[in-house]
């Protein structure tokens, strides 16, 4: 009974925190309309399969090359594939990758930005002279490299994307962490003799996290165009449905078939921009004094 | 030593340790890739004969830490490998290919670095008005779209149907042009690629020109020559854009990497006969050396223009001269 009523606290507390983020966000309107359209893309994700009637990637050589029609609302290409259907598909596979690289990304910065960051000093030089070669060297070709030479699997590609990914991450914390570990309450943590782990995770991480939180979604954003870019060049996994793939085939048909290129790059615009928008919605909300200027 | 030649000697120290993480991360990924290293060196077509030959020659046999060695100053000594598939050299393909490339890169960055800043400086003089919401709307496309299917449009669009541009190469082969004729010719297969290029950047600098702008317009000297009577424009213009122009600078420099990897994809969709169609073709024959060289090349080339505008950087900012 008692258990019961504290759950029902706080899930209030958490609608009523749910409420007053959404009133700060939808002062910026155009991060409504990305989040609405990020909405949208994540539907389609899910339902790819209820909004679709051709299997993806199911060849039919009697029907090539068609232009948009009812039944064919984005074409098909030059084996006469359902290009709607490979492109709702395919959100699955943009959202995916884009998700586990950053997901991966964040968690690998995450650590390197908090360790370097708290105890500073010989660890902190190695983990930022590292990830210094990473802003410096290109790479979008370090990511296709390591694909090539690895296989074009999906795994490889998530693991390329993070790998060459996380020190944007790692920066932004360590920034946090140099400022937040030297106020009173961390101060006190270490005088109760609380443990470094609990110090860094449990004290400071969540205190530090909000532009994690904001490059976040433009990480992923990045890490969708990167697959795509990947695919485009020929290094992604021929046997699931991707956008990147299906710009790639578009490439040698441009002439006879515009629509095999026009709706898969929509799909990544629509993707990307929606996420750069939420993205610049979370940043007013945790940086409000940016919007008053 | 002066100031100057002093900055210049840290930073060239501080871009050696670069090349030999580019160079070892080069080595680990041959190491560790799946495989026969001799054959992801060699290409998949070798003869076991010649393997073995190459093995020997290259000390392919011999412990881990003496072919790191090995490697290290065959790449150091300029030589990047041998692409068997185009019995050529792989440094020779590649230079081959530079002056494309190098003409796409610094006319994009021409582009988009005077646009943007133009746009950027509009924006941030009347922010959230109409020129403002355009401007950043414009910057948020230019991020967002991915930069080879803006390609396939302006293709699609400005050279089929509307027939005003070639649609692919650097020039036209059928019409030797020679002289000027000539360079009119590249210029107008230049266009689209060039655009397309600067686009992906033009976003980025334009945010970073408004809100850096906006950060210097709030300034006192910015006060001060307004109420010296100074007409608006030269204030904005003269103070604040001078000013406002170093993280802009910054990022230029910067973004020399970002630069590469777009020419890759720009190049692939107009057939520009850059490093990106060789880097593509490479990957569709599986060569290796090809590839693995043009990574090391390109690298180089990074940290060197890095290098130059962090000097430069230093030689314009009295600031940094003297910290």
């Amino acid at each position: 009974m008692h258990r019961q009523r504290v759950a029902t606290t706080q899930e209030t507390e958490a609608l009523r925190q749910i409420n007053s983020f959404w009133r700060q966000y939808r002062k910026n309107r155009a991060a409504v309309i990305g989040f609405f359209i990020l909405a949208g893309i994540c539907v389609i994700a899910l339902a790819a399969p209820l909004i679709t009637w051709y299997p993806p990637l199911r060849t039919n050589v009697a029907d090539p090359f068609m232009p948009p029609t009812p039944s064919h609302p984005f074409g098909t290409d030059d084996l006469g594939r359902d290009l709607y259907s490979t492109a709702m598909y395919g959100t699955r596979t943009s959202l995916a990758i884009g998700l586990l690289a950053a997901g991966i990304s964040a968690l690998i910065g995450i650590l390197v930005g908090a360790i370097s960051g708290y105890y500073g000093g010989k660890a902190d030089d190695l983990l930022m002279r590292t990830s210094e070669v990473f802003l410096v060297i290109p790479t979008f070709l370090l990511a296709l490299i390591i694909v090539a030479m690895f296989g074009a699997t999906i795994q490889n590609t998530i693991f390329a994307i993070a790998i060459v990914s996380w020190p944007r991450t790692a920066r932004l914390l360590r920034a946090q962490f140099l400022s937040i570990k030297e106020t009173d309450f961390v101060e006190a943590a270490r005088v109760v003799g609380s443990r470094n782990m609990d110090i860094m995770f449990n004290e400071i991480l969540p205190s530090a996290i909000f532009p994690v939180i904001v490059n976040a979604s433009l990480e992923v954003a990045t890490a969708i165009l990167t697959e795509a870019g990947l695919s485009f060049l020929g290094v992604g996994d021929p046997n699931v449905p991707s956008w990147g793939i299906m710009l790639n085939n578009a490439q040698s048909y441009l002439r006879t078939a515009w629509w095999m290129a026009a709706f898969p790059g929509l799909m990544l615009l629509l993707t990307c921009l929606s996420l750069n928008l939420v993205g610049d919605g979370l940043n007013d909300y945790f940086n409000p004094r940016l919007k008053e200027r | 030593m002066t100031s100057i030649a002093r900055i210049f000697a840290r930073r060239i120290l501080q871009a050696i340790p670069l090349l030999f993480v580019v160079i070892t991360i080069n080595f680990v990924i041959i190491h560790m890739a799946p495989g026969d290293p001799t054959y992801t060196l060699l290409g998949e077509s070798a003869t076991p004969e010649f393997v073995q030959a190459m093995r020997a020659r290259f000390g392919l046999d011999q412990p881990l830490y003496l072919q790191y060695f090995y490697y290290v100053s065959r790449v150091i000594q300029g030589d990047l490998g041998f692409s068997l598939l185009r019995s050529q050299s792989v440094s020779s393909l590649i230079l081959e290919r530079l002056p494309a490339t190098l003409i796409l890169i610094f006319t994009a960055m021409a582009i988009s670095t005077s646009v943007g800043i133009f746009l950027g400086v509009t924006a941030s003089r009347k922010p959230y008005s109409a020129s403002d919401n355009i401007a950043t709307a414009a910057a948020l496309f230019g991020v967002s779209t991915p930069i080879f299917w803006l390609g396939q449009l302006f293709l699609i669009l400005f050279a089929i149907y509307a027939g005003l541009l070639p649609t692919s190469g650097m020039r036209d082969l059928r019409a030797q042009f020679t002289g000027f004729d000539l360079v009119l010719d590249v210029a107008r297969h230049l266009i689209l690629p060039a655009i397309t290029l600067a686009a992906f950047h033009l976003g980025f600098i334009t945010r970073l020109t408004r809100a850096s702008m906006l950060e210097v317009l709030g300034q006192d000297y910015m006060t001060t020559a307004r109420s010296k009577g100074l007409d608006e424009r030269a204030v904005v213009y003269k103070h604040g854009l001078r000013n406002a122009l170093l993280p802009v600078t910054t990022y230029v420099g910067l973004s020399m990497g970002l630069l590469f990897g777009g020419a890759i994809l720009t190049e692939t969709v107009f057939s520009w006969p850059g490093m990106g169609t060789l880097l593509y073709d490479s990957l569709r024959l599986r060569d290796y050396p090809a590839l693995l060289g043009i990574f090391i090349f390109i690298s180089v080339m990074v940290i060197i223009a890095d290098l130059v505008v962090d000097i430069l950087y230093g030689v314009l900012d009295p600031r940094i001269r003297s910290s």
